[in-house]
């Protein structure tokens, strides 16, 4: 069903994969703050308007509509007084995606942008896309499948999407518009392994962007230290953005399986030194433990929702396992 | 016990250090890993010890192993056994010794080493082996044809020295491969013991052994310090109150690194020292000596410049015979009441002349007698008529038996006195009226007999240019058939003619040889032209003072009274310095010169006093010890294709040689395909142990 929204073919609808889209389907992603639309939509507006949720009271007013006096409390109190209900909005949804060098890794290595997708829908994160993304799908391609499916879905619910990549500096903006889907999906398929990455300049160049409050999403894979994530991050926040940070590791990111001593490389660097990974594979993953669950703690303590996506993980467990939980904490508050 | 031919290429065992680089350095650094950031890693402390740690301990001894069985395949390994145990598998051998025996090898030591080599070759003979000995200088002599008998090569080792000779090698690698070609051992080796002088070979074609033959050199050379040689002398003469006094001047020349101060030179004559003077010479240097003049005696003098004895005392030495100065006797006759003028030219011309000097004396044709003719050597008819009567047929009879007669026709010659049949047979041509050229188109000789002897000196370029001559008148001469036309004017008329009477010689020469009907006489070559006609009429022959050992003299073609006795008919005994005597008989006076000194000729059957007396000296030629690189001989000496031979060249110190015993072996084959193999299995091996996961 989700194909026929594009009879006509888009060169990065390859990246929308049915059955992530499938598998999320009856969920919804919805901004936890109120934020500023002109449609009706899934997310509180900061305006009162039309809707079921009753917000509050107020004394009437002259040119009030009388049909939203509320008559029951008149016959109590003998006030007038106007019953205003919270408005559902739309908003603008921008995916945030690091295109920095170190994104184009994969588990089989450095791989190009030109190879990180096959046709529409037929490789893909899916159930598939982990032992896509074992044979060499780089963080880059998952970042894209994930941002294509997360803006396809965004704009389904009338959303208005838009997309910023950056490395060190910004690559690309597509501002937000309910029209901008396809724009947005050939600015992914464009979207390559940049320079040297780093978080704060085009974070803070992106937060400046918007004037209106509405809900990022940022795809990254945060190679800096955890507060320096969380300041560059926590600049979007200010304008009362709603900030979701997917942080993207290649499963030999976590693991370090690597075995015969050899020289790394530091994709963005160049630098080089020798390692013996059988000698530094438990401490290599604590450091990473440790950067994760700073991250999340940080991150958290600033009303910033991360998740930690591994490249093997077939997307539609992954987005599936993730929207379920914000819905389910979303309902709690 | 293991030895090896190539104990060098055992450095290679130093290559296992490879795969143990390999294990530590290099397998770890050659493959580098991208990672997106090393963020994580730099703050882990790196500690390098820990890769040096070897996992696969068998891959290491197998790669090990093959490169130590590598380098020792190179190594040409071989067990040193009893001679015996290969005779079978090589088969019975050819030797052929030669053995340089030219004078440079009795330089310091080499003559000793030489021998030393060629007795170990010796020795080294087993079985069946045949061995030849063949001693060689300029030419070479099988002093002892192929043989088992060890006895007799080692006798005639003994009995061999080094001679006078000059080092030529082709003579005795053509006398090797005749030798060779004569035998049917399957093993065939030429053992070439030289000091291996670059003089001595330059790469003749025809001296090359054949397919299979081993050419081994060994080398006895020395360095040279300090090689003193007389290389030559030189005589200037003067006559001095009647007497002739020579100055002799003496060439020496140093080979060597270091110089030589105050060296005695002595100039020696008749066995006696004249005189001493001392030199100094830098390294390869020359230098002349010139002597106080001594007064000639009426005979030949035995002379000698002679130099401290050093390593090489052949060249110390040189002697030479200085004979008082044979002037050639040249009667002019003039014309009836000619001028003196019309002489002057030409007298003036054979005058000046000191090689040789002529003795000219100017006569009236009319005041011949038939007497004067005696002790001449050649008669000029200087625009004069043939004369007539007793005197003409006296000097016709002269000419037949050996004189020379120089005809220069002018205008007073006449044509009446050449009309006669006698006279123009006898001159070989008719002599004609004179021919008046053109005024303002003079002749001018245009073609010259360049190969014979009166022209043969102008025939290098710029020589001699007669074409500058221009000739006014000349008179026509129309030879007959037998004379020879050895020039010709551009109008094809004859400019000069000779005739050959009997023993004689007669030259007509068409025009004047004064300034009246040509101005040859004031161009530059009317001087060597003069010298040339007279030279020729006479018959001259040049005594040489010295000649080289190896040279065969021959005394029909020589001047000095040995070859005029020779010429009578008379046999001589010909007395070597070292006391040999050699009959030379008059039908075929050779001899051969193979000892440097003083040859006596003496006529046979007497015991009077030397008729002639020849200086022989050593060719200087072979003093040059610079020698060859033995190997750039065999190279050229031996067809490609053959064995080993400069791997051969270094196993000459007994039998059989290294080579013989590690080429019958051949352990050097199975090591290497042990070392491949052990290769094979380390390929498997570390394709399995490399599947592991990184």
């Amino acid at each position: 069903m989700q194909r026929s929204a594009f009879s006509r073919p888009t060169a990065g609808a390859r990246f929308i994969d049915p059955r992530v889209l499938a598998r999320i389907d009856n969920l919804e992603l919805i901004a936890r703050t109120v934020v500023e639309g002109f449609i009706n939509g899934l997310h509180r507006s900061p305006f009162l308007g039309l809707s079921l949720d009753f917000a509050e009271h107020r004394p009437y007013m002259p040119g009030d509509d009388l049909r939203r006096i509320d008559w029951r409390l008149l016959g109590r109190t003998d006030r007038y007084y106007v019953k205003q209900f919270e408005a559902d909005t739309n908003t603008n949804f921008t995916v945030l995606l690091d295109v920095s060098r170190s994104m184009a890794y994969g588990a089989g290595g450095v791989v190009s942008a030109a190879d990180g997708g096959g046709g529409g829908g037929g490789r893909g994160p899916g159930r598939d896309g982990g032992a896509n993304a074992q044979a060499g799908l780089s963080k880059l391609d998952y970042a894209r499948y994930l941002a294509a499916c997360l803006l396809y879905f965004a704009n389904r619910q009338r959303d208005r999407v838009g997309l910023v990549t950056f490395d060190d500096d910004i690559v690309e903006h597509v501002p937000p518009s309910a029209r901008h889907l396809e724009v947005v999906l050939h600015a992914l398929d464009r979207a390559e392994p940049g320079v040297q990455g780093s978080l704060a300049r085009p974070l803070l160049r992106i937060a400046e962007f918007f004037q209106r409050r509405c809900l990022l999403v940022l795809i990254s894979d945060l190679y800096e230290e955890p507060e320096a994530v969380r300041d560059a991050v926590s600049k979007l926040r200010y304008k009362g953005n709603d900030v979701i940070v997917f942080h993207v590791f290649d499963p030999t990111e976590l693991d370090f399986p690597f075995t015969d001593p050899v020289n790394f490389q530091d994709l963005e660097t160049g630098e080089r030194i020798p390692v013996v990974p059988a000698q530094l594979r438990e401490r290599y993953r604590e450091l990473v433990r440790a950067h994760v669950g700073a991250l999340s703690r940080l991150l958290t303590e600033n009303r910033i929702d991360y998740a930690l996506f591994n490249t093997a993980t077939p997307l539609d467990h992954a987005l599936f396992a993730y929207l379920s939980a914000r819905q389910r904490l979303t309902r709690v508050r | 016990m293991l030895s090896f031919l190539a104990p060098l290429f055992l450095a290679g065992i130093a290559a296992v250090a490879v795969p143990v680089f390999v294990h530590l350095i290099q397998r770890e650094r050659s493959e580098t890993v991208a990672f997106p950031s090393l963020m994580f890693l730099r703050r882990i402390p790196y500690k390098s010890s820990r890769r040096q740690k070897i996992r696969h301990w068998f891959l290491l001894v197998l790669r090990c192993l093959a490169m130590i069985l590598l380098a020792a395949a190179f190594a040409r390994p071989f067990l040193d056994r009893p001679a015996e145990a290969i005779a079978g598998p090589l088969g019975s051998r050819e030797l052929v010794i030669l053995l340089d025996r030219s004078y440079s090898m009795g330089h310091g030591e080499r003559w000793a080493r030489a021998v030393d080599a060629a007795r170990d070759a010796v020795a080294s003979m087993t079985g069946d082996d045949r061995a030849s000995l063949v001693l060689f200088d300029a030419s070479a002599v099988a002093v002892v044809e192929p043989t088992a008998d060890r006895a007799r090569l080692l006798a005639a080792l003994d009995a061999a020295r080094p001679g006078p000779g000059v080092t030529r090698y082709a003579s005795a690698l053509q006398l090797a491969q005749r030798l060779l070609d004569a035998s049917d051992r399957p093993r065939q080796e030429v053992l070439l013991v030289s000091d291996f002088q670059r003089s001595g070979w330059d790469g003749q074609p025809g001296a090359r052994l054949g397919e299979g033959v081993t050419l081994i050199p060994v080398d006895v050379s020395e360095p040279v310090r300090a090689n003193v040689t007389v290389t030559g002398v030189a005589f200037t003469r003067e006559h001095v109150g009647g007497r002739e006094r020579v100055t002799v001047t003496g060439r020496l020349a140093l080979r060597g690194t270091e110089p030589v101060r105050g060296l005695p030179v002595t100039l020696e004559v008749d066995g006696r020292a004249l005189q001493t003077q001392t030199v100094d010479l830098d390294p390869n240097s020359a230098t002349t000596v010139s002597f106080d003049p001594f007064t000639l005696p009426d005979a030949a003098v035995r002379g000698a410049v002679r130099v401290a004895e050093d390593a090489l005392p052949w060249d110390d030495i040189f002697h030479f015979v200085v004979s008082p100065g044979q002037a050639v006797p040249v009667l002019v006759l003039t014309g009836p009441g000619a001028p003196a003028e019309r002489t002057l030219y030409l007298r003036n011309a054979l005058s000046i002349g000191d090689q040789p000097p002529f003795r000219v004396e100017v006569k009236p044709v009319e005041r011949f007698a038939p007497g004067d003719v005696a002790g001449r050597a050649v008669v000029v008819l200087n625009d004069a008529p043939f004369p007539g009567g007793e005197a003409g047929r006296r000097l016709r009879s002269w000419v037949e038996n050996g004189g020379g007669l120089v005809v220069v026709l002018g205008d007073r010659a006449g044509t009446a006195a050449w009309a006669d049949e006698a006279v123009a047979g006898f001159i070989g041509g008719r002599v004609g009226s004179p021919v008046d050229r053109p005024p303002g188109r003079s002749a001018a000789l245009a073609f010259l007999e360049y190969g014979h002897p009166v022209f043969e000196l102008f025939s290098a370029p710029r020589s001699g240019d007669f074409s500058t001559a221009r000739f006014h008148r000349y008179r026509q001469f129309e030879p007959a058939e037998g004379s020879t036309v050895l020039a010709r004017f551009e109008d094809g008329a004859v400019a000069l003619a000779e005739a050959r009477p009997g023993k004689g010689r007669v030259l007509v020469w068409s025009s004047t040889l004064d300034t009246y009907w040509n101005d040859l006489a004031v161009q530059p070559v009317f001087l060597p032209f003069v010298h040339q006609l007279a030279r020729y009429a006479a018959g001259y022959v040049e005594s040489r003072a010295w000649v080289t050992v190896g040279q065969v003299l021959d005394l029909a073609d020589a001047a000095g009274p040995a070859a005029a006795a020779v010429a009578g008919g008379t046999d001589l005994i010909a007395v070597a310095p070292s006391g040999e005597r050699t009959t030379v008989e008059a039908a075929a006076p050779l001899l051969e010169l193979g000892e440097p000194g003083f040859y006596e000729l003496r006529t046979a059957g007497r015991t009077a006093t030397p008729v002639d007396v020849v200086a022989v000296n050593v060719d200087p030629a072979e003093s040059d010890l610079a020698a060859i690189d033995p190997q750039e001989l065999v190279a050229a000496a031996t067809t490609p294709g053959g064995p080993d031979r400069a791997a051969r060249a270094a196993t000459m110190d007994g039998a059989p040689g290294p080579v013989d015993l590690e080429r019958s072996q051949s352990l050097w084959w199975y090591l290497l395909l042990a070392a491949f193999l052990i290769f094979a299995v380390e390929t498997v091996l570390a394709n399995r142990l490399s599947r592991a996961p990184r």
